[in-house]
Parts: structure tokens; sequence; C-alpha cells
């Protein structure tokens, strides 16, 4: 597979904050990319600098092999942005907003047309039509984002947490539409606090903490050699851990204390749970690993201010 | 500078979100004039009668048409542009597009000297209906074209307001100290000649005042080469702010 996205020694300075510090990577034609980090890891500076809205402080980035720069145009035709706070043109109804983004790239108004009552049914918007943009629901203004992010038809869609604040069906169904693009091809990057949502679509992730990439991979592998299968969560008096973690050790591959719980991961939850029977224990869950316990070990599980 | 022909479809955006406001500005483009001329034109008239051989009107209708358009534009570019830039974020979104940050402002600009315009042309037009006639055709058409000129002028000062503006409240420094002075300094309700010299040099300063001397010798049809210097001032600050605001603007939303 071609590499479109390419990142080396990317740096972005405010002031004298470095808000990406120095990451490299590499994203693949036709991947979903994702981008995991708490806020104010560097995550939408980064996808700022790829779409060409923010300049590169030092470094090189380079997209579809062309260096990205706040004035390549031709970047920015290529590239549809689902954004994470919600642009809409409030003054316009929800076909004047697409009719008009389509201005903004060159589309013919035929085209246009034709386009835009594709792109409404796509995110199932068309009795929406003529609304204004007051009158719908989050739901309906970020589906329509997808929408207005598609109209140039892009190589590259950029989702920047785009699923922020929808309740269950509306973020379902965003995950689809992202999905059945990335079936046509699309090359898709996503910057997410979400797991399930990273778990969900990105082939591959980056894990980013203040402002550099901690850990690359696939979601699945980095569960299985970060955590392990499964998490054993025992909520005990702290006096206590040195005693249980004795008793636990032949059973755990590494063990957290946060708060009021002991985080216990392993490879065999079984046996760790029969143990825990035999220590008559009762306020413990056994669950799967998934990728938020990676995020959390690798970011630290205290508050991110 | 990074412009290109995309400004016009910024121009075309403000077209159709204007739609939703279209009847509310007309009338406040006619009330407005109307206050003015029926208050001071008749009202104040009938007590100052004569002005170089003319009823008052015909001194005051030039210079408030100027300070119509300079009211629009200015208005138009801090508070409207500030509402989509912040409230609205559109301009987040447009700069991702092959829409340049410069195309986006100078594209509000353009609207900003196009409202000026309709309003300008609506108290002309109110003027001319009250009996206060341009000396000829040609005084129309020349008059339209310094009221873009004007319009591109405050438009533009404006938007450098704008693009270090931290809110609303900021913008009443430069309505209060900047565009409501100049209503009085430059002789749009009455000649300059009675001030002392120190406030006549002031007024020089002030933007308004050529743009006044110009309307009034255009409407009138009589000119003088005094005008060419209130051109070339006008012009010059129109170039210098346009350049200005669009790189504070631009480094205001490229980050």
């Amino acid at each position: 597979m071609n590499t479109l996205v390419s990142a080396r020694d990317l740096r972005k300075n405010y002031g004298s904050l470095a808000a990406v510090d120095g990451i490299s990577f590499e994203i693949r034609e036709g991947e979903c990319f994702g981008f995991l980090g708490p806020n104010g890891a560097g995550k939408t500076t980064t996808v700022k600098m790829i779409h060409c809205v923010s300049p590169v402080t030092s470094g090189a980035l380079t997209v579809n092999g062309l260096p990205a720069h706040i004035n390549n145009r031709a970047l920015k035709k290529m590239t549809g942005i689902i954004p994470q706070e919600i642009t809409l043109d409030v003054d316009l109804t929800v076909y004047e907003n697409l009719i008009i983004f389509s201005k903004f790239f060159d589309i013919p108004r035929r085209e246009a047309k034709k386009r835009i009552a594709e792109l409404l049914k796509f995110v199932e918007l068309e009795a929406k039509r003529n609304s204004k943009i007051s009158e719908l629901s989050t739901g309906m203004k970020r589906r329509l984002l997808v929408a207005r992010a598609l109209l140039n038809q892009p190589k590259l869609i950029v989702a920047d947490e785009p699923t922020t604040g929808l309740d269950p069906q509306a973020r379902h169904l965003i995950w689809q539409r992202l999905r059945q693009l990335k079936t046509e091809g699309v090359t898709l990057i996503l910057t997410t606090q979400y797991m399930e949502e990273a778990q969900q679509l990105c082939d591959r992730i980056v894990v980013m903490h203040q402002g550099k990439i901690l850990k690359e991979g696939v979601p699945s592998k980095l569960v299985a050699e970060q955590i392990g299968r499964e998490v054993v969560e025992v909520r005990v008096p702290k006096e206590e851990d040195e005693r249980i973690i004795g008793q636990l050790a032949e059973f755990s591959c590494g063990h957290e204390r946060v708060g009021d719980t002991l985080y216990f991961y392993c490879r065999d939850g079984h046996g760790m749970m029969k143990k825990l029977v035999e220590l008559d224990l009762h306020n413990y869950l056994t669950r799967p690993a998934t990728l938020e316990d990676v995020f959390l070990k690798l970011t630290g599980r205290s508050l991110i201010e | 500078m990074n412009l290109s022909y995309r400004i016009y479809y910024i121009f075309l955006r403000n077209l159709y979100s204007y739609k939703r406001f279209i009847v509310p500005t007309f009338l406040v483009s006619l009330v407005e004039p109307l206050f003015y001329l029926v208050t001071f034109g008749i009202g104040m008239g009938a007590y100052i009668g004569y002005f170089g051989g003319k009823p008052y009107l015909y001194f005051l209708v030039p210079g408030v048409l100027v300070s119509s358009v300079m009211m629009t534009s200015s208005f138009e570019c801090l508070y409207g542009t500030f509402v989509k830039m912040i409230h609205e974020k559109l301009y987040d979104s447009l700069i991702a597009t092959p829409v340049s940050a410069e195309d986006a402002v100078a594209g509000d600009i353009a609207w900003g000297a196009f409202r000026g315009l309709i309003s300008g042309t609506l108290m002309m037009i109110v003027a001319m209906v009250m009996g206060v006639l341009p000396a000829s055709v040609l005084s129309v058409v020349l008059l339209l074209v310094l009221m873009v000129l004007i319009g591109l002028m405050f438009a533009s000062l404006a938007m450098i307001v704008t693009s270090f503006s931290p809110s609303f409240d900021f913008f009443n420094y430069y309505t209060e100290l900047f565009i409501t002075p100049m209503l009085f300094f430059s002789g749009v309700f009455f000649p300059l000649d009675k001030f002392p010299p120190w406030m006549k040099t002031l007024s020089e300063f002030m933007p308004l005042t050529h743009a006044v001397k110009i309307s009034r010798a255009v409407y009138s049809g009589v000119y003088n080469s005094g005008l060419l210097w209130s051109l070339l001032v006008i012009v010059a600050l129109e170039v210098t702010a346009f350049t200005i605001g669009l790189k504070t603007m631009k480094k205001r939303l490229i980050k």
C-alpha cells in the first residue's frame, strides 16, 4: 500500500509550549488511522497540520507527496474535514450550507445538486433539506458535517472527534457511514477519546500524550501486548495491597493501584477468579481487556487538565 | 498575500444569508436617512435658511450620505465579521477549503462595502424624492463610485479593529472614539470654517472629512483642485487598511 501521509520529526510550538513535540508516523492509503490521547495531547494540532490549516513549526509533513502548507489549495481540495466543533453556517438552510460549500470547491452547480441529493440521502437528512440549522438536533448537525465533508469527493477524510456529544444511535450511524467510506477506498484519519470508537473504526492507532507518540500499533495487538486478555478490578483498602498482590502474583502479569481500586492485568482470568473466591473477596469485577486500559496505562489514570 | 477569485464565493455566501435580513436592513436604511433629513434638514434648516445660495438640505445630504456608508460598512465588518469568526466559527470551516484566509477576509470587506453602497443609495433615493437632486447623471454615477471607495476604506479599517478585538465591548472604543467624533468634526452638519485652526487641522486627519468634501462637490457639480488631495488620502488609506486588515486577520485566523 502507498503512503498517503508522512511525518518526520513533526513539531508545532505555540510560543514556548510544544503542542506537538517531534513525532513521526506514516498513514497508508485506504486505511483508518487513529490519533488517541487525552485533552491537550496534540491530536487536533497534528491533524490541523495535515489538512493544511495550521503551519508546521519544524519537521517534514507531506500529504499525497505534497508538502502540507496553509496555502496548498490542491491538498485542501482533496481533503474532507469533519470538525470537532459544529461549524455549520447558521444563517443558511441545510441545502444552502451544502450548495455554498460546493462553490468553495469550484464544483459546477449541476454536479453539486446531484451530489447534495445523494449525500442528504447518505446521512438520512433528506427530510431536513430546507430546515434551518437551529432546527436540527446535535446528531443531525454532525451528520450534516459528514455530508459537507464529502461534497468534494475527498481522497482523505479527517474526522476530529466526530461523535462528541452524540447518543448511541447517532454515534453508530456515523460509524457505519465512516466504515462505508473506507470500503470505497477513502483514507480516514480519526482523532478520538472514545476507545470504542477507535476499536470500531481504526486499522492502526497511535496513542499521544503531551505532544509525543507513546505507542503505535493495531488496536487488538496493543491490548494483548500491553494488558493481556483480562482485567480484574478489586476494590480493597490500600493497606491490604501487599497481601493481595502477593496472593495473586502467580496469575497476574501486572497491577496498578488507582484510587479505591487495585487493577490486575492477566492472561488467565479464570485462575485468578478461583483464587479470589478462595480468598473470599467480594468487591471485584472481571472483564475483557480493552483499548481503554491501554490508554489509561500509557497516559496515566489520574485526571489530566 | 494569497488572494483569488474565491473572494466572490464569500460575497455570495453573505448574499445568501442576507436574504433573511433584507427587510429589516432595508427598513433601517430608509428610516435612518429620513430621521436625519427631516429633523436636521427641515427642522434646523428652517432656522438656517439658505446656505451658499441653496437650502440647507443641499448642504446636509452629501455629508449624511457618506456618513451612512461609513456607519454601515464599519458595523458590518465589526459586529458582522466578529459573530461569524467567534460565535459561528464560520472562518474555521472556510479556511479548510480552497478558500484562503485572505479570500475570506477580502470577501467580507467587499461585502461590508456593498452594504454601505446599499445604505448610501437608499439615502440618495430618499433625498431625490425630497427634491434634493444631484447636479447631473454623471454626479449620480460618481457618487456611487465614491460610496464604494468609502465603503471599502471603512470596512478595511473595521477589519483591523476586529482582528484585535477580544470581545464585542472592544468595539465601543472604536465607535465612540473614532466613528462618532468624525460625524461632528468632518463637516457633515455644518461647515468647518468657524473652527479654531487646531480643530481644522484635526479634521484634516479624519478620513470622513475628505469623503464629505468630495461628496459635496460631486453632488453640486462644483469641483476644485483640493479634491484630488482628498481622493488621494482616501485611496491611500484604503489600500493601506486593506493590506493591514488582511494580515492581522490572517494572524488571528491561522494559528
